[in-house]
């Protein structure tokens, strides 16, 4: 059975010549480097390095950072403390704690009174965004996050809410149709 | 040199922000990579990212050359003393940054041979998540770490701060 | 299908059948174990010639507590063989075959240090992923996944012939050098321990586990698909092929396929991420013989090919992207075009590293004739892959037991006969052509249509309906908080991983989280050949050979 696989042998023969003297592929290496050279130098258009933090890339559309919980027109959080994105987070680093929901609503009963989410501890799988069922948490493009403290790591509802219209804010990872 | 009521004079305080200025533009990593976290710090100093340009490529292996420890990748059990080993022999001043999720926190490793977060053994400067960070964010988190080696609110700083037994502030 | 077992090993076994995935499944009492391998190998009618894995799986309700699981395989024939043998708690201790294959080596050793099974006769039982100061062992059921054992003195793990050399410090003309684990060129968790003699290497034992971090334990308290972004980590260079191996495996066990079109995008992924696990090792190894220049032209169109992951999955590295029964999301709307255009942008940055290296005399002066493997001893040692087809076997999973529709892609498989790294290095960079060759095929045959299973059981039901119908909801609700259900019983699903065959041996009792995951992966049986095939070389041919093998330490360890 192996023996019917279409293989192609790779082997190479002995050192020629030319490349015994050491000469032929060392010129040839050179041309190769000197080439790259000339065309960094003044061909401007590709030159592999992005100026960051001035310049960025064009991220993917679907790039997992940041989370960001989304809110109703009203401005009220969209979660409703089902607790799918904690059971579903492989390193549980998503603490909900639920309550009644205090408004007139009667639509949503539960609401979270503690969403927090240990962002040094999620791996950015994006398995609570696949998980919930009310698009309430998304993830954003903000990927570049420092921290000089692991407590200042962990933001609760304040930090991880919707800030003004959602078009505005740089979405990443959402539940695709 | 250092008044008697803690408070620096003039001179110094500017000679200071200029030892500061020299040594976060010049902080040669020491990349202790393990796992995926390596392979991303691969990337930010090879072409695309060239970390080159904030004076941090010279990649040195020897603790003794390096000034900044990149802790990146899952650290184990069996590796922790190795971590704290390499850390003991880098000169002072050192700095440490702790790249991505298992480094940090242990990540969603909470099992029987990992370390939770490398600042079990040593003081981290700078966390940056992220599984594993990309490239632009730790280079954030190097811009960051400039900032406060400027600010004089790294680990060393408030060590050398207390007082006694300090080099650098002696020879100043 | 007919029992292919010859009848004088029937005589030995307790039961045998064929399974449904073809593998002749038997079970053996302890006493004959070593007679069955010695026959299967033997044999002319089974001639198992690799020894892929020996899993440890316990069963504490059970009178014989333990079970010891030996997977071999037949190379020529492709048939596979599955041994199991039953242990008791109080006298767990089985014969070791490291007589038969070498192999064994440190498949037991690793069986001891998670599973707690003894080996007699084996020249080395310790400890191998765990460190010195471990307490107990930690996949039996009983150890709490959370349970740590500190260690703090980093120089207890010294060979003991190490030792006795230094101790007896007369002869001047030997030296124990120890190399690794930081070190720039073991690629921050390996570590060779080895004897010099003058110059040469006369003795060598490496250690392990530096990044063991439990990812057998952890995929038995996460759910099936939870599994996923755990295997990610196992082959970091090319984290889709690892998801979509335990995707298969599983769907395997739960007897369904993902769609066709989903089967072509992990194709074409996996071919991707096969190129740049080649390109890192490639990078890497050149970067320690003191070739930097390669190093920068093989990022550049990693750079490129990471885009086209993050556009798909949203992840550069750890994608994420497989589920069992198909895949996260479909691709966006450029992506054909994306992969078209890298089809054309990557094949100049191999010529350039081509011209570079090839031909360089000091390369081959560096390399030729380095760390040589004869065919028969690579496969004795487990060994498979690109390193096992440098050395002139065309094994290669693709062909030899097709998956996800490989039997319908036109490929080569490259192989040389030497055996050495330089061989090595010509076997990966032709390989990379040939997975570019794969993936325009697949590209030109992508079908439409979904990409994951609809199958409720099985995958969450696209979110339009769940945001609109109560029966989607359910579904998804009961996905979410109770998992799939896998049906009771065991697998072993093979696949081609970047560095060999990536086996995954599940066994399931019927509950919302596998019962035990054992991973086959492909460095753990090369690196174990590592210091046979370092000795009588100088150091900076183990740094060259190292290289060339590319080992990857979230595979080695887990």
């Amino acid at each position: 059975m192996m023996k019917d696989v279409p293989t192609v042998n790779v082997d190479r023969p002995p050192s020629s010549l030319l490349e015994r003297i050491y000469l032929g592929p060392i010129f040839s290496g050179l041309g190769v480097t000197l080439r790259h050279f000339l065309r960094n130098l003044f061909g401007k258009k590709d030159i592999a390095t992005i100026e960051y933090p001035e310049v960025k890339r064009q991220y993917s559309e679907r790039l997992r950072g940041r989370h960001i919980l989304t809110t109703r027109d009203n401005g009220k959080l969209r979660c409703v403390a089902c607790y799918m994105c904690e059971t579903a987070c492989p390193a549980h680093c998503i603490h909900i704690v639920a309550e009644e929901n205090p408004g007139e609503e009667v639509a949503h009963e539960k609401v979270p009174r503690i969403y927090e989410i240990d962002l040094l501890r999620c791996v950015y799988c994006g398995y609570c965004v696949d998980a919930c069922p009310e698009e309430a948490i998304i993830m954003s493009r903000t990927h570049e996050m420092a921290f000089s403290d692991r407590d200042e790591a962990v933001i609760g509802i304040e930090e991880l809410r919707q800030k003004g219209p959602i078009e505005e804010a740089d979405i990443g990872y959402r539940p695709y149709f | 040199m250092r008044q008697p009521d803690g408070s620096s004079i003039v001179l110094t305080t500017k000679l200071q922000s200029m030892l500061a200025w020299v040594r976060k533009n010049s902080l040669w990593p020491l990349p202790f990579g393990t796992a995926c976290c390596a392979i991303e710090f691969m990337s930010s100093v090879s072409a695309h990212y060239d970390l080159a340009r904030f004076g941090a490529e010279v990649v040195r292996f020897s603790p003794r050359q390096s000034d900044m420890m990149i802790v990146a990748g899952t650290i184990t059990d069996k590796m922790a003393p190795v971590v704290r080993r390499v850390y003991d022999q880098m000169a002072e001043p050192k700095y440490v940054i702790s790249m991505g999720a298992c480094a940090c926190t242990g990540g969603f490793y909470r099992a029987y041979h990992v370390v939770q977060g490398v600042d079990e053994f040593i003081p981290v400067d700078v966390y940056v998540p992220g599984c594993p960070p990309t490239p632009e964010a730790l280079i954030h988190g190097i811009l960051e770490l400039q900032k406060m080696i400027q600010r004089g609110e790294t680990h060393y700083d408030r060590l050398s701060q207390k007082g006694a037994g300090n080099a650098e502030s002696a020879s100043i | 299908m007919q029992n292919p077992l010859p009848s004088k090993l029937q005589s030995l076994l307790l039961s045998s059948e064929v399974c449904p995935d073809g593998h002749v499944e038997m079970k053996v009492e302890r006493s004959h174990l070593l007679e069955v391998l010695k026959g299967l190998r033997d044999d002319p009618a089974c001639s198992c010639n690799l020894l892929a894995d020996i899993c440890g799986v316990d069963y504490p309700d059970r009178e014989q507590r333990f079970e010891a699981v030996y997977h071999l395989g037949n190379l020529d024939s492709g048939q596979r063989y599955r041994v199991r043998v039953g242990l008791a708690e109080d006298d767990a201790v089985l014969p070791s075959a490291y007589s038969l294959w070498p192999a064994a080596d440190w498949f037991e050793r690793e069986a001891w240090d998670m599973m707690g099974i003894q080996f007699e006769g084996h020249p080395n039982m310790k400890r191998i992923l765990t460190h010195e100061a471990f307490q107990g062992h930690p996949l039996r059921k009983d150890y709490d996944a959370s349970q740590r054992c500190l260690m703090t003195e980093d120089d207890l793990m010294v060979p003991d012939w190490a030792k006795e050399d230094q101790a007896s410090a007369d002869d001047f003309e030997t030296q124990i050098l120890n190399i690794g684990p930081s070190h720039p060129a073991t690629h921050g968790t390996l570590r060779t321990v080895v004897r010099l003699d003058g110059e040469v290497i006369d003795r060598a034992e490496c250690e392990i586990g530096y990044l063991h971090r439990c990812f057998e334990k952890m995929s038995e308290t996460h759910g099936w698909n939870q599994v996923i972004p755990y295997t990610d980590r196992l082959n970091y260079c090319s984290s889709m092929i690892n998801g979509v191996g335990f995707a298969l495996t599983v769907e395997k066990m739960l007897g369904i396929e993902a769609p066709p079109r989903a089967q072509a995008i992990r194709v074409i992924l996996s071919e991707f991420s096969r190129l740049m696990d080649h390109a890192v090792c490639l990078g890497a190894n050149l970067v320690d013989l003191g070739a930097l220049t390669n190093f920068w032209y093989f990022f550049q169109p990693r750079e490129e090919i990471y885009g086209l992951l993050e556009s798909c999955a949203g992840g550069r590295l750890t994608v994420s992207y497989a589920r069992v029964g198909g895949l996260s999301h479909d691709v966006p709307p450029d992506f054909e075009e994306r992969c078209r255009r890298l089809l054309k942008e990557i094949p100049p940055f191999l010529d350039d590293v081509d011209k570079l290296v090839t031909t360089n005399r000091i390369f081959r002066d560096r390399t030729e004739g380095v760390g040589k493997m004869t065919a028969e001893e690579a496969i004795a040692w487990g060994w498979t892959g690109p390193c096992l087809r440098a050395s002139g076997v065309p094994y290669d999973v693709r062909k030899a037991a097709p998956y996800m529709g490989y039997e319908n892609y036109d490929f080569d498989v490259p192989i040389a006969t030497t055996g050495d790294t330089y061989a090595r290095y010509l076997v990966r960079m032709e390989e990379m052509r040939q997975s570019l060759r794969i993936i325009e095929q697949a590209l030109d045959q992508m079908p439409e249509g979904p990409i994951i299973t609809g199958d409720h059981h099985v995958a969450l039901p696209p979110k339009a309906r769940v945001y609109s119908e109560m029966e989607s909801l359910i579904w998804h609700f009961k996905l979410v908080f109770d998992g799939i259900h896998v049906p009771k019983g065991s697998a072993y699903g093979f696949t081609e991983g970047a560095n060999g065959e990536l086996g995954y041996y599940v066994v399931s009792d019927g509950g919302g989280q596998p019962y035990r995951v054992k991973v086959r992966p492909p460095c753990f049986a090369i690196f174990q050949a590592f210091p046979h095939l370092i000795e009588g070389h100088m150091v900076p041919d183990l740094i060259a050979i190292m290289g060339s093998l590319n080992i990857i330490a979230g595979e080695l360890d887990r």
